[in-house]
Parts: C-alpha cells; sequence; structure tokens
C-alpha cells in the first residue's frame, strides 16, 4: 500500500487526463454519431454513401491501429506539426479519433433509436405542416433518445476503457502513468490492481447517474 | 375547395388510383365509401401529400397541391388530417400535443396555444385531460384529442381516414359526434368511413369507390336507398 500512497500523485495526473480525455470523448462522439446518423438516414445519396464509409471504416479497423496511424503515421507524410504544433497534435489527434472510433458505434445507436420510432409518429408530425427538420427535433429524436440511453452509457463505459489505448501512442493517462510507477518500484500487481479499482469506481459511477437518469425520465416522461 | 382531376396514383406496378375527378364545395360533407384495397384511403391522403400523386391535379385549400413551387408542409397546415390508428405523440401530453403544431410550425406565442387548445378540449369533451399523456387514455379519447391537434391548426378542410375503424364499439359513437358537431359547425369534411349511420345522417354526399375508380356517387339517401351500378348494390347488400 505504500507503494500507491508514495506514488498516488504521479498516478492521480494519469486519472486526470483520463477523465479529461473520457469526457473530450464522450461528448464528440455524440455529436458526430448524431449528425452521422442523420446523414445515412438522409435522401441524399452521397450523404449516406459518406457516413456509411466513415462507420464501416472505423468499425472494420482496431482502434489501436487507428490511433498510431493517425496519430504517428500522419506526421510522416503531412505537416501536421507545423499545422497545428509538435506538442498540441498529438493531443489533438488522439482525442480526435477516440472520438471518432467511438462515434462509428453511436451512429448505429442512434440510427437504431430514430428507426424504432414509429412511422405512424412522423406521419402524424407531417401532417400538421411540420418540416423534416421540425418533426426529427421535436418529435423523433426525444422519443428516440429514450430508447437510446442504455446502449449510448454502455458506449461511454466503453470509451473510458477505451482511453487506456492512448498510452501507447504516448498520452500520459492513467495506464501511462501507471506503466511509469512500475517502471521505477517493480510493483506490478500493486498498482495494476489500483489502476483497476480506479477505472471501476469511475465507470459504476457513471452507470449508477445513468441508471438514476433514466429512471427519473420513465417517471416524467413517456 | 377541394377540386381533383384525372388523379392517378401507383404504387410500382400497382395502379391503385386510375383516373379520379372530383369537386368539393366549402361546407361540404362528403363521406367516401368503398371496399378495402378500392382506393379510399390512398384518394385522401393524397389531398395533403402525404402520397405523392403519379399524375393528375390537386387543388386544396386555394393551393395547388401538384405545382412543384408549392409549399407542402404550408398546404398541410390548412388540410386537417385524422388518420385510421393512433398516432397521438407519445412523448407529449395531452395538451402539448394540440399546442406543438401552433407553437412550433405557426410560432404562436405558448399562452395563446395553451387557450386555444383548452378551448378545444372543451369542444372535444376532454376537459381536465390536459396533462394527461396519450397512453392513459382510451382510444376514443384519443381519437378526439387527434381532431383537437388537427383543429388547432386552424384548418379549412379536415380529412378523416377511417377514424373509428381502430377502436372498440362503444367508442365509436363519441367520436362521430365530435364530427358531427363540427359538419353542424360548417366545416368542410372529407370522411373514408365505414358507418353508414353516420354517412347518411351527416354526409351531404357518398362517394362509393372500387378499384381505383369513383363508380357512383350522390345524395345519401338516395345512393343507399336505390343504388344505380351493381357493384354499388352488391357492396351495400353486404354492409348494410
Amino acid at each position: 500500500m505504500d507503494t500507491v500512497w508514495q506514488n498516488l500523485p504521479v498516478i492521480l495526473t494519469g486519472l486526470g487526463l483520463t477523465i479529461e480525455y473520457s469526457i473530450v470523448a464522450i461528448v464528440l462522439m455524440v455529436v458526430i454519431g448524431l449528425i452521422a446518423a442523420l446523414m445515412r438516414l438522409s435522401k441524399v445519396a452521397p450523404l449516406r454513401w459518406i457516413a456509411t464509409a466513415y462507420v464501416e471504416i472505423f468499425r472494420s479497423t482496431p482502434l489501436l491501429v487507428q490511433l498510431f496511424f493517425i496519430v504517428l503515421g500522419l506526421p510522416a507524410i503531412l505537416p501536421v506539426n507545423e499545422w497545428f504544433g509538435q506538442l498540441t497534435y498529438p493531443i489533438l489527434a488522439a482525442a480526435f479519433t477516440l472520438s471518432l472510433n467511438e462515434g462509428a458505434y453511436v451512429t448505429e445507436i442512434i440510427r437504431a433509436g430514430i428507426l424504432g420510432v414509429d412511422r405512424g409518429q412522423t406521419e402524424a408530425a407531417e401532417s400538421i405542416g411540420m418540416t423534416g427538420i421540425q418533426t426529427m427535433r421535436y418529435i423523433v429524436l426525444p422519443q428516440a433518445f429514450k430508447r437510446m440511453i442504455p446502449p449510448l452509457v454502455n458506449q461511454a463505459a466503453q470509451t473510458i476503457k477505451d482511453t487506456s489505448l492512448l498510452a501507447p501512442v504516448g498520452v500520459a493517462e492513467l495506464v501511462y502513468q501507471g506503466e511509469i510507477v512500475i517502471s521505477a518500484t517493480f510493483a506490478s500487481f500493486t498498482i495494476w490492481g489500483f489502476v483497476a479499482i480506479l477505472y471501476f469506481i469511475i465507470i459504476f459511477s457513471v452507470s449508477k447517474c445513468a441508471s438514476y437518469l433514466e429512471r427519473r425520465l420513465q417517471v416524467d416522461k413517456r | 375547395m377541394i377540386s381533383v382531376r384525372n388523379l392517378h396514383k401507383s404504387f410500382g406496378p400497382h395502379e391503385i388510383l386510375k383516373g379520379i375527378s372530383n369537386h368539393v364545395d366549402e361546407k361540404e360533407v362528403v363521406v367516401v365509401i368503398g371496399p378495402s384495397g378500392s382506393g379510399k384511403s390512398t384518394f385522401l391522403r393524397c389531398l395533403n401529400g402525404l402520397e405523392t400523386v403519379t399524375s393528375g391535379e390537386i387543388e386544396i385549400a386555394g393551393m395547388n397541391l401538384t405545382s412543384p413551387r408549392t409549399n407542402i408542409h404550408q398546404l398541410r397546415q390548412h388540410v386537417g388530417m385524422v388518420f385510421q390508428q393512433l398516432k397521438l405523440f407519445k412523448h407529449l401530453t395531452i395538451l402539448e400535443n394540440i399546442t406543438i403544431g401552433p407553437r412550433k410550425v405557426k410560432k404562436v406565442a405558448p399562452a395563446e396555444a395553451n387557450e386555444v387548445a383548452r378551448e378545444l378540449l372543451a369542444k372535444v369533451g376532454l376537459v381536465g385531460k390536459e396533462t394527461s399523456y396519450p397512453d392513459q387514455l382510451s382510444g376514443g379519447q384519443q381519437q378526439r384529442v387527434a381532431i383537437a391537434r388537427a383543429l388547432a391548426m386552424r384548418p379549412n378542410v379536415m380529412l378523416f381516414d377511417e377514424p373509428t375503424s381502430a377502436l372498440d364499439p362503444e367508442m365509436v359513437g363519441e367520436v362521430l359526434q365530435v364530427m358531427k358537431n363540427l359538419a353542424i359547425e360548417g366545416m368542410t369534411m372529407m370522411v373514408v368511413t365505414h358507418e353508414m349511420g353516420f354517412a347518411r345522417e351527416v354526409g351531404h354526399r357518398v362517394i362509393f369507390m372500387d378499384d381505383g375508380f369513383i363508380v357512383e356517387e350522390g345524395d345519401p339517401k338516395a345512393i343507399f336507398a336505390n343504388p344505380q351500378m351493381d357493384r354499388t348494390k352488391s357492396f351495400l347488400a353486404k354492409i348494410l
């Protein structure tokens, strides 16, 4: 236990980054997922193609490879470091790649949620003169959102865990900091155990909050 | 109020409407009857653009529906519709169901929209249900709310697509009563229904459709008592 206390500051900086990357990725994945889902359901064929290609590419390759490719590979052929700054590019690229990857799954969650809303609801909305956008915003999405909460919470938990894959591309998050502590102390059992407990606490509290929220929504709104 | 010229509608290779022409006057109540698959629901759905017509012309509430320059969303504000299936917005209260159209589509102030909604609820006999949700109401009550929701847009014409067909028998009367009151107030109405009592009592004119055509039309009492066409005769013999 002493090893943990002595190295707590190092581990906690890692935890801080894990939480920051998680929040950014969760917000972005929902925004990206919503846009891509609406594109996949669009009447405009090219929009559908682009969104489908995006989803398939990101779902069919490993996140770790995507991170290596975009964070470490792209600078080899494009002057991205000059555009964004040597230090900023890896941070932005890592966050963005993670968000894009999770967004691909969120796209499918949101698309399924929208398709799950009874077609009659859309027809009724159109019959009182609502445009497609108004129908989506006031009628379909509010109903779809409710049924999307459980799978979205699942995806958020997955995203928090996936931030651990940022360690190999140099983001000093929880796993990365854990490795640093272990290389100095050789206490791998204790430190990995402690790291696992920290992940558990974050993810468990997120899903508890979510199920509370879900129950509240069930009571207030149908 | 409604003018239809040579309307054709096909779904793929199947021609559902094979050339419909008709004219409905202001304040007229027209009842459309016919066997299932005769195209009567499709006909009605064409009248507010829920189905795109294959060919022909429709003028309704002073607008040319079939012109590509017509804003279909604007047109639908003037053409109310009540469906067979219960289609209230499930996530909204009864009051919100009625006000969402005026508020979001016509940008009416919430206070004013609420006031109109309460008047309409009184009209359809559902005062006190403002904060209920659709699934807390019976089918008949839901259809009356659906009528109020359509009326809240202040339409010039109301279309009813078998509004009582999905209801338990004991709830049919309350919905028909609301529709009857509406007819008495002078609303222009087109009603697809199997309720022959309603057709006879409230309808100014009956249209009998079969196989994508208007087979026969005229005064309800005359048609029911003395149909001219064989197909009308055999249909009425089965249903009356």
